[in-house]
């Protein structure tokens, strides 16, 4: 594991986003899950239960809810900016669900890879980047509005 | 009449070789050479790549700092000063900043900076006056440290 060889990527945030308003980055959520297998009890309970209030707390979220045979209950996590995150939820309890669920809610649909550095400015400099003028002595006056002649 | 002895000679021998040579190969597809192709060739020099990554977590600390020395020694000599005398009378006003902000400030800042260099002066003369003349009061502002209770 190089830093080379694994991708990396620097700290930001999609569009600015909590500065003015706060958009979820969570587009759309499926929970594939069978009706009849034992894994997909936890699943199950949890819709049941959580999916209604998830939903309605997220108004900007889709939920899909869709049973299927199959061995291994997923959910599929789509961002907005087109990163799509699945998770198996086998043997998972509704609690463990739910926390998972507000975890992928939370993020933003970034890449989960080593950030460079843990800060980010736009504005670095405020007193003006060093350059090698900044501490010569100027050699010319400053040039101002020139003066009309006085005849 | 069921025929076993053929299905008694197919065994599981493990993942397939593929997998196991791409989860190598895939660590060597920046390399130059045929070392980002071929198996024998990857596997040694993606060993060494993973010596090379834990042996330079330490040299990384040394060559940041020495980085940082080097920038805020040549930040200092723009204004008449050398690295050792800035860090000494800046230690000496209790400015505790570390070499990292010292440099950062050096390039984005420089006003700052200037600034810094002229407190670290001013110390370095009213050490100057208290070493050479007998004076019984230090007459500067900048050395005496005051502690906050």
């Amino acid at each position: 594991m190089t830093s080379r060889g694994t991708p990396s990527r620097f700290l930001q945030s999609v569009l600015q986003n909590g500065v003015g308003r706060y958009v979820c980055q969570l587009k759309r959520i499926s929970l594939v899950f069978s009706k009849k297998g034992p894994s997909s009890l936890g699943v199950r309970e949890f819709i049941e239960e959580g999916v209604v209030d998830y939903a309605k707390n997220n108004p900007g979220t889709v939920v899909y809810v869709s049973p299927q045979p199959c061995r291994v209950p997923k959910l599929v996590a789509e961002y907005l900016n087109g990163n799509v995150k699945e998770e198996a939820l086998t043997s998972k309890t509704s609690q463990q669900i739910a926390e998972l669920i507000t975890k992928l809610t939370n993020q933003s649909g970034l890449d989960i890879i080593r950030i460079r550095k843990p800060f980010h400015t736009d504005s670095p400099s405020i007193q003006g980047q060093w350059h090698p003028f900044t501490n010569r002595p100027r050699s010319i006056e400053p040039i101002g509005p020139q003066k009309p002649p006085a005849s | 009449m069921v025929f076993l002895t053929l299905s008694c000679w197919l065994r599981n021998r493990g993942p397939h070789r593929y997998w196991k040579v791409q989860e190598v190969l895939s660590h060597a597809r920046h390399f130059r050479g045929r070392k980002n192709r071929c198996y024998s060739l990857a596997v040694r020099a993606v060993r060494r790549a993973f010596v090379y990554a834990t042996k330079s977590r330490k040299l990384k600390q040394r060559n940041m700092r020495k980085l940082w020395i080097s920038r805020i020694a040549a930040a200092s000599r723009e204004h008449g000063m050398k690295y050792p005398v800035l860090i000494h009378n800046l230690v000496k006003c209790s400015v505790q900043l570390n070499r990292k902000v010292l440099s950062d400030l050096a390039i984005t800042e420089p006003k700052s900076f200037l600034s810094l260099a002229k407190l670290a002066r001013a110390r370095q003369q009213e050490g100057f006056g208290a070493a050479l003349g007998d004076r019984k009061e230090p007459p500067g502002v900048f050395s005496r440290i005051v502690t906050l209770q």
